[in-house]
């Protein structure tokens, strides 16, 4: 599949608020074939370049403002998490303040759902970035055939420093974050579970579950294989268990706003 | 996330004042390229996508004009807040090239000021380019950091010894952008820039996560810049504690929290909308997933998962639990191959250089003959094969070296072709490592296209 016409999809499928965050890649595209169109001279291609370095750039203080802001809402998020998890505990729980199994097990769904959610969230986040990244690569790689000049190596270390794509923090707490709910909500002797979910699932709505499910899957499909294929390239998607994700089937998304 | 309407945070390039406004779909904040560089600052401050759809279409790149008052000019390009100063990589960019472009750059008007400081010399750039900067632009304040307060001095001085016509339109430039300061709109981003390093220099030390300290673009600069800070967990600690501190989030006081947290470099500014933020957390705790699932109520979201299996929650749960698990191993996955891939092309280049330099040295007419002609033939061998392959490539590339080999095809072909006897072991350890990467050792599937 084109990555244009990914992008595209990744976007529409993506939480509503973080349409507008994504690589205007398109409009990328459209500008590197105007400059490779042009005849000028040396210098008009320095200038058309230090354009397009300000567009991506640009780009990219997009792509760290809106990450940084994210990421700051995670850890606030995620500290309260873990201590309404604690709260629910102390109080409700067996040797709480207000031991009440009902309310207990109650809250904990409630809690529990939350969790899952936002680590979905963060994950989420963690695929946002990667497929900006995706994105600068391939068009500074277009950028480098049209007009035969360099600057998708240099260009793409910086990237690689950018806030943006050090991911690492988000990681942590996504881990962080399976480990609570490990902890919490111990695995219970359920392993036919799996086999029980081969049947068709509808999943419905715009939660972040379906998100995650959309990401994974076009996350394969992209990675498919490419006609472009180089030694910066990425080798196609491993996925065990694929068919499992294959059977949810999406439903097209309520129109939203 | 929730927009944050009342905190100007969510505003990062220039080109972003309107990307609210804007309808979803494609991001808006791409301004349009003009011929005229001027113009284009107009254009950044419309950022419509159907402005710029239609631009890009009428307004071909025909050709760039010099334009001696362009304010905009030398402030736009090191204005990337994210240290992405075109110098930068400029400055790596440019070595590849031929040197035969510095000449022309002097001659050019200011328009290419921005280019000249990027050639004369790397080193005073260098210190820069290994920072990444985080700091965000806020159009609320001036415009904000680091790389332009860098590259500025540095340069500028530069220049300014360089070659006088140019400095007078420097001078020129930055007493133009010192009389006109509003941030109001994005036309200003630019010129902020360009003034501030006349008031400010700094020098931005990286802010990686590990730091609890404040992004450093904020602590030296006392201009109404608001760079984004980079939030850790130790920092929110410290900044919870303060706040418990002081009575609970609601009582506690941006400034109290600011003097209680002793934290170098942190803001108030900083201080106030991680308040705020931590205050929405607290005193909402349900709708943390975004504007349009907070209507769902719990019950709605917990059905959005309508399981025909008849699943309970629990296993929904878990299913959507394992899922996430899934993606996130494969993006860290991806992520690491994505690093992996560049480090090697990095590597790959800088032996390219490495080589380029021997052949250089090699090249000039040296006084001791005797210089074995072992070496030159090796290095030659080295050549001769790349270059045959090359030079068919070099027909699509703008080459303005005089044959020697470009970087990129180079980088593009497998490592066995840049070889030298020395470089043999390495080579080999570079294929293993491709192959683990790319899959395949053999040429990728373009190059016959360019051979023949």
């Amino acid at each position: 599949m084109k990555f244009g016409k990914w992008l595209k999809q990744q976007i529409e499928e993506t939480l509503p608020a973080w349409r507008d965050k994504f690589l205007s890649y398109k409009q990328l595209k459209k500008l590197v074939r105007l400059i490779s169109l042009a005849e000028s001279p040396e210098f008009g291609k320095v200038d058309a370049e230090a354009e397009f370095v300000y567009l991506l750039n640009n780009e990219i203080d997009k792509f760290n403002a809106f990450f940084m802001e994210q990421e700051e809402d995670f850890i606030i998020r995620h500290k309260e998490l873990q201590q309404g998890i604690k709260r629910v505990i102390d109080t409700w729980g067996p040797n709480g303040t207000k031991p009440s199994e009902a309310e207990y097990i109650d809250e904990m769904a409630k809690v529990r759902k939350e969790i899952v959610d936002f680590h979905g969230e963060m994950v989420l986040l963690v695929n946002y970035s990667n497929v900006n990244y995706t994105g600068l690569g391939k068009i500074l790689k277009k950028y480098d055939k049209r007009t035969g000049r360099l600057l998708r190596l240099p260009f793409i270390q910086k990237v690689l420093q950018q806030p943006f794509f050090v991911t690492d923090l988000v990681s942590k707490l996504v881990k962080e974050c399976e480990n609570t709910i490990d902890e919490v909500f111990p695995v219970e002797v359920k392993e036919e579970i799996v086999k029980v979910q081969r049947e068709a699932i509808t999943v419905v709505g715009k939660g972040v579950f379906r998100n995650t499910v959309t990401a994974l899957l076009s996350m394969q499909e992209i990675r498919r294989g490419s006609s472009t294929y180089g030694h910066f390239s990425l080798p196609p998607l491993d996925l065990p268990d694929s068919d499992l994700i294959h059977s949810f089937q999406l439903n097209s998304p309520i129109p939203t706003v | 996330m929730e927009a944050r309407p009342a905190l100007s945070i969510q505003r990062s390039g220039a080109s972003q004042l309107s990307n609210h406004g804007v309808s979803g779909g494609l991001s808006s904040s791409l301004p349009v390229l003009s011929t005229h560089l001027e113009e284009t600052y107009q254009k950044f401050s419309d950022t419509q996508e159907v402005h710029a759809e239609k631009e890009m279409m009428t307004r071909p790149l025909a050709h760039t004009t010099r334009l001696p008052t362009n304010n905009g000019v030398v402030g736009h390009i090191f204005s990337s807040s994210s240290g992405f100063s075109s110098d930068i990589h400029y400055s790596s960019a440019l070595p590849n090239e031929k040197h035969s472009r510095n000449p022309p750059f002097i001659s050019q008007s200011p328009t290419n000021i921005a280019a000249l400081p990027l050639s004369q010399s790397s080193n005073s750039l260098l210190p820069q380019s290994t920072i990444p900067i985080h700091c965000n632009k806020e159009n609320s304040g001036s415009w904000c950091t680091d790389p332009d307060f860098l590259d500025f001095p540095e340069w500028a001085d530069q220049l300014i010894t360089g070659d006088d016509a140019l400095a007078s339109n420097w001078n020129e430039l930055l007493v133009d952008n010192v009389t006109d300061m509003e941030p109001k709109t994005t036309y200003q981003v630019a010129k902020p820039c360009t003034t501030v390093p006349a008031q400010n220099q700094q020098l931005p030390s990286p802010s990686v996560e590990s730091h609890s300290v404040v992004n450093p673009s904020s602590s030296a600069n006392n201009a109404p810049a608001k760079p984004r800070m980079r939030w850790t967990p130790e920092l929110h600690e410290a900044f919870v504690e303060a706040v418990n501190q002081l009575g609970g989030s609601e009582r506690a006081t941006p400034k109290g929290v600011l003097k209680l947290m002793k934290v170098e470099g942190l803001t108030i500014y900083h201080v106030k909308s991680h308040l705020q933020k931590y205050r929405t957390a607290r005193y909402r705790p349900e709708p943390s997933e975004g504007s349009s699932e907070k209507k769902l109520t719990s019950m709605e979201e917990i059905s959005s998962l309508d399981l025909k299996t008849g699943m309970g929650i629990t296993e929904a749960l878990r299913l959507q639990m394992e899922v996430q698990k899934r993606l996130h191993e494969q993006l860290e996955i991806q992520r690491n191959l994505q690093l992996r891939i560049e480090e090697q092309g990095r590597y790959l280049q800088m032996m390219f250089e490495k080589q380029k330099a021997g052949l250089d040295k090699l090249k000039v007419p040296s006084s001791n003959p005797e210089n074995p002609p072992a070496p030159s033939d090796a290095t030659n061998d080295n050549e001769s094969p790349t270059k045959s392959q090359l030079e068919s490539s070099q027909r699509d590339h703008v080459n303005s070296g005089t044959g020697t080999v470009n970087a990129k095809s180079m980088l593009e072909r497998s490592p066995q072709e840049i070889c030298g006897e020395h470089k043999a072991p390495e080579t080999g350890d570079l294929e293993k490592a491709e192959t683990c990467v790319s899959e395949s050792s053999s040429q990728p599937s373009k190059r016959p296209r360019i051979e023949e």
